[in-house]
This record gives structure tokens, C-alpha cells and sequence, in this order.
């Protein structure tokens, strides 16, 4: 496996692209879901008023 | 939601072709791509680097665009829209510019040359910095989104002016200067149909990730100003 690694060293630039992109997503998604549900609390205060 | 898990499965199908898929001299399989003499296997940091000057061109028409609807409706929320448009065009200039610059190290040997690209990106980092040195000095929020607005429309005159006229009339390294024997649009240069293949999904993965960030950047921005009104 490390052999492997580091004869292929792009696979390891793959894996690292990966995880970041992931890091990126996962916290967008979470700043998106948070977003909404603001918003949504918002809106039903209105209401209530 | 089902455009977010596209953006996610086209983003993690680009970063695995993109950067693993073998470069090779006469390519058969759909998985290989062409050998490109002078760039080799520097030729993978396309798929990374076009993009992001891309969503620059994009973020600074949306900010010129915004800028024009609010200097018609007078509507802040227009503000807020070009001045995240503003700040994502301007990150992803710098990277534009850092991947430029780490390419250009390996295809050309030096971090920098101050070749015309390289130049008139510079030119276009400096313009937009302006814009926020320009919005921060500035106390009144309608005076700041009305100079900010005019500011942003003329800044996005030069914006075409220095990407696609200036590296192309001159002579210089960056594929579609003045004498790049393939002189057409920089997409022709030498990649097969696969390559092309991936270098568009790149493009429209980076282009629905950038409305996402857009969309959450003002969202944020606007729900933060009802909160500081109301409480």
C-alpha cells in the first residue's frame, strides 16, 4: 500500500482534493440548513405578533 | 436539494478524473487523456485553474449587474447581492492567481514572470481591492451603495478588457497570447474530447457551487441585518 503511494504520489493529491471538497460541502450544507431554519423561526414570530 | 448532491457527485467525479486519470501519447481508452508536449502532467491543474477565472468573470458581471439594479430600485438587499458577488469574485481571482502561479512555475519556471496575463491579472486584483478599500471608508449606507454600485459598473468595464483582449493583442506565454500558433480560444488548445468533457462538468460544478455561496453569503448578510433591527 505505501509502495504504492509513493510510486502513485497523485493518488495522495486525489485523497487530500477529496477531503477538502468534502470539508467544503459538509459545512456549506450545514450553513445552508441553519439559514433556513432562521428563517423559518422568523417568519412564524411574525405571525404570532 | 437534488442539485446540491449533483454539485456534490460532479465535484468528487472531477477531482478523481481530473487528477488521476492518466496522461498517455496516443490516447484509446475514454479514461486517457492526451499528452500535451510542454505541459505534460502539469496539464491536470486546467480543470482547477480555468474555473476559478471563470466564477471571477461571473462574480464581477453579477456585481456590475447588481449595481445597475440598485442605482434603479434603490433597494439595499441589490447592495448586498453585488458586494457578495464582490467578495467571491475577488477569491477567486487569488486563486486564479495562486494556481496560475504554481502552474506557471512548472510550465514556464518561475512563480512569476509578468507575463500580460499574469500582468493584467494583478491589474484586476488592484482594481477590485479598490472597491473594498472604497466601500469601508465610507459611514452612510445609501451613499456607500450608490458609490459602491457606480464603482462596480465602471470596474467591470475593464474587467473584459483585461482577461480576454489585453493577453491576447500581446505576445506571452499563457495559451491564447498573440503568438500561440493555436491562437483561438484557449478550450481549443490540444485536448481531446474527453478532456473536454471534464473540463465543462469542472465548469458547471464550479459555477452551481458558486451560486450556492452566493446565495448563502447574502442570505446570511440580510438575515443578520433583520436580526440587528428587530432586537
Amino acid at each position: 500500500m505505501i509502495k504504492f503511494l509513493t510510486e502513485n504520489a497523485i493518488y495522495i493529491v486525489m485523497i487530500i482534493v477529496l477531503i477538502v471538497w468534502i470539508g467544503i460541502f459538509f459545512y456549506l450544507l450545514g450553513m445552508d440548513r441553519r439559514i433556513k431554519s432562521i428563517e423559518k423561526e422568523m417568519k412564524g414570530e411574525k405571525n404570532e405578533e | 436539494m437534488y442539485w446540491k448532491i449533483l454539485l456534490f457527485v460532479l465535484m468528487v467525479f472531477v477531482s478523481i478524473a481530473g487528477i488521476t486519470f492518466p496522461i498517455v501519447d496516443k490516447p484509446s481508452a475514454w479514461y486517457e487523456f492526451p499528452f500535451i508536449p510542454g505541459l505534460g502532467e502539469n496539464a491536470k491543474i486546467i480543470f482547477f485553474h480555468v474555473p476559478t477565472a471563470w466564477l471571477t468573470v461571473i462574480a464581477f458581471l453579477m456585481s456590475c449587474i447588481y449595481g445597475f439594479r440598485y442605482l434603479r430600485n434603490k433597494n439595499l438587499n441589490d447592495d448586498v447581492k453585488a458586494y457578495v458577488a464582490n467578495q467571491l469574485g475577488i477569491v477567486f481571482c487569488i486563486l486564479a492567481t495562486v494556481t496560475g502561479a504554481v502552474w506557471a512555475k512548472f510550465a514556464w519556471g518561475a512563480f512569476w514572470s509578468w507575463d500580460p496575463r499574469q500582468t493584467s491579472i494583478f491589474a484586476l486584483l488592484l482594481i477590485y481591492g479598490a472597491w473594498f478599500a472604497l466601500r469601508s471608508s465610507i459611514e452612510s449606507e445609501e451613499k456607500r451603495a450608490t458609490l459602491s454600485s457606480v464603482y462596480s459598473i465602471i470596474a467591470f468595464v475593464t474587467v473584459p478588457f483585461f482577461i480576454f483582449i489585453m493577453p491576447r493583442i500581446m505576445t506571452g506565454l499563457h495559451p491564447g497570447s498573440a503568438d500561440d500558433e493555436t491562437s483561438g480560444p484557449i478550450v481549443n488548445f490540444k485536448m481531446n474530447e474527453n478532456m473536454l468533457l471534464i473540463f465543462f462538468i469542472s465548469l458547471i460544478a464550479f459555477t452551481i457551487l458558486y451560486f450556492w455561496m452566493w446565495y448563502i453569503g447574502y442570505k446570511s448578510i440580510l438575515l443578520k441585518e433583520k436580526l440587528q433591527k428587530n432586537y
